[in-house]
């Protein structure tokens, strides 16, 4: 479980990016963190993995204050997916690239045990295991950074924009995987995403922030259909959100396009039209 | 780290020099700071980078280098100390010489490095390029080579830190090993530096190619860069500096 308790934090002499967070992130959920650009996203997942120490507050994972434990010894529990998935791939082969991970926090496992993981981890992600990580396009090195990161099994998964610049197929490959972590292991998801067609698709909990501070909070068809909240933090529905809040009464459910035909066919079979 | 070659806008005297003056005076340090074996001369020199940096109200930035030298100077003092052996022994096996000899090459790394950063801080990359190509006519690729060459330097710092963090979220211990273990861990990296940054100056290149980087000429920039009597005067300064450093 993540809890944050009043917290704030400062760049330098900048002006607060984040102020007086206050929320819990249940184990095993799946939580969007959305916001406009400067909404303190990023620095907040950056805060939740320690990278950045809060300077009031505090950031607990399962009770224990991540300001008392170094960031690199959290690793085994918590995995960190940059946007950037060149600053975390150093080695020449994907196999190589997996095999790191491993040894880095499950050395203690015996290379047998982690050789068998990355072979399962590479056929799994669809990778022999050869390739050259810095010849492969942007979307499979994502794909490489994530399989690096999912061997390892963490309990809780930070994500920074992980589908920014894929395209949508690419997109559904990485969060099916996310997304199978989350449902088999009951791994903890957060994930900053500006795609809110994504968010609507995977995450379960949204965490709207707005100026730095959190606005809104709860589950995301709920939280998409708040207008007075999505506008105050300059966000926009995903379109099947709009459409069902134009069509009013009767679709403001339907959250996917089966449901919202599903609803359109009962109101024909009524006789009835949209209002 | 990264401020330390940002550019902080000003409009002291060191800020209003010609960009080439303020790189004449920097090289005639550098070279003074090398031609004189002189630790009074080189005390000098430090002194005079120093109120380089005060006169253009950098203080506080000149002390963040003189900082960061420090620690580099002290690593090469005692490798200094412990490695010559000529002189006369003054403690354990540190010998006069080598102590002299420490204190010059340390002296002489302070006040070579401090005005290379200084003239970054009060000059403007893209004044130093145009004042480069106008004043000097050096061909605006060269130019463009050298200003890009320093641009990226921080961009280089910010890579490095940011490739050091996610490796760090990874489980790599860069945030419990210190000194050589951390240097040892942080070689492997320089792979994937290496090639974000080649790929970054690939993206440069084609972005300044694009925008019809082969087109510029001397004339293309709008600003001028005239020499003025306090330029005349540094120059004078220069030669005067350079004539002090070989006669003492």
């Amino acid at each position: 479980m993540i809890e944050l308790e009043h917290v704030s934090f400062a760049y330098g002499e900048q002006g607060p990016s984040v102020q007086d967070l206050s929320f819990r992130i249940e184990k095993g959920d799946f939580a969007a963190i959305l916001g406009a650009n400067g909404a303190g996203k990023t620095t907040t997942v950056r805060l939740i993995d320690g990278l950045l120490k809060p300077t009031s507050g505090r950031v607990l994972i399962d009770g224990a204050d991540t300001a008392t434990t170094k960031v690199s010894q959290r690793a085994r529990r918590v995995g960190y997916l940059f946007q950037n998935p060149d600053r975390q791939i150093c080695k020449n082969t994907v196999r190589e690239e997996i095999l790191f991970g491993l040894r880095t926090v499950r050395g203690d496992e015996g290379e047998d045990a982690l050789n068998r993981r990355a072979e399962q981890v590479l056929e799994d992600f669809g990778f022999t295991g050869d390739e050259e990580p810095f010849s492969l396009s942007r979307g499979q090195r994502q794909r490489v950074a994530l399989a690096s990161i999912l061997a390892v099994e963490p309990e809780v998964l930070i994500l920074d924009e992980p589908t920014t610049g894929l395209d949508y197929r690419e997109c559904c490959h990485i969060m099916d995987r996310i997304r199978r972590m989350n449902e088999e292991k009951q791994a903890t998801v957060v994930m900053v995403c500006h795609d809110m067609e994504i968010v609507l698709d995977y995450a379960r909990r949204a965490l709207l922030m707005a100026g730095g501070r959190l606005v809104a909070e709860g589950p995301v068809p709920e939280i998409f259909r708040d207008t007075e909240k999505m506008e105050q933090a300059s966000v926009l529905p995903p379109q099947i959100i709009g459409l069902g809040l134009r069509l009013g009464e009767g679709f403001e459910e339907a959250v996917t396009p089966e449901a919202m035909a599903d609803a359109v066919l009962a109101w024909r079979k009524e006789g009835r039209r949209p209002e | 780290m990264n401020n330390l070659f940002q550019y902080v806008p000003g409009n002291s005297l060191i800020h209003r020099l010609n960009p080439v003056s303020k790189l004449l005076l920097t090289v005639v340090i550098c070279i003074a700071a090398f031609i004189t074996d002189h630790i009074a001369v080189l005390l000098a020199l430090l002194a005079l980078d120093v109120l380089i940096g005060v006169t253009a109200g950098i203080a506080g930035r000149t002390w963040s280098i003189l900082r960061g030298l420090l620690k580099i100077a002290a690593f090469l003092f005692l490798l200094q100390v412990l490695l010559i052996r000529g002189g006369t022994p003054v403690f354990w096996i540190i010998t006069d010489l080598g102590l002299l000899n420490a204190a010059k090459v340390v002296l002489r790394l302070t006040v070579v490095c401090l005005p290379l950063a200084l003239v970054l801080a009060v000059t403007r990359i893209s004044d130093l390029t145009n004042a480069l190509v106008q004043v000097l006519h050096v061909p605006y690729r060269y130019a463009f080579t050298l200003a890009t060459a320093i641009r990226f330097i921080p961009q280089f710092l910010e890579e490095m830190s940011g490739i050091m963090e996610a490796q760090t979220a990874r489980g790599v211990a860069f945030d419990q090993a210190r000194g050589l273990k951390k240097f040892s861990m942080i070689l492997p990296l320089c792979a994937p530096l290496l090639i974000s940054s080649v790929r970054r100056t690939d993206q440069t290149a084609v972005a300044a190619e694009v925008r019809g980087f082969a087109l510029r000429t001397r004339a293309s920039a709008y600003k001028r860069y005239p020499f003025t009597r306090v330029d005349n005067a540094a120059v004078v300064f220069c030669a005067a500096l350079l004539a002090a450093a070989i006669l003492i």
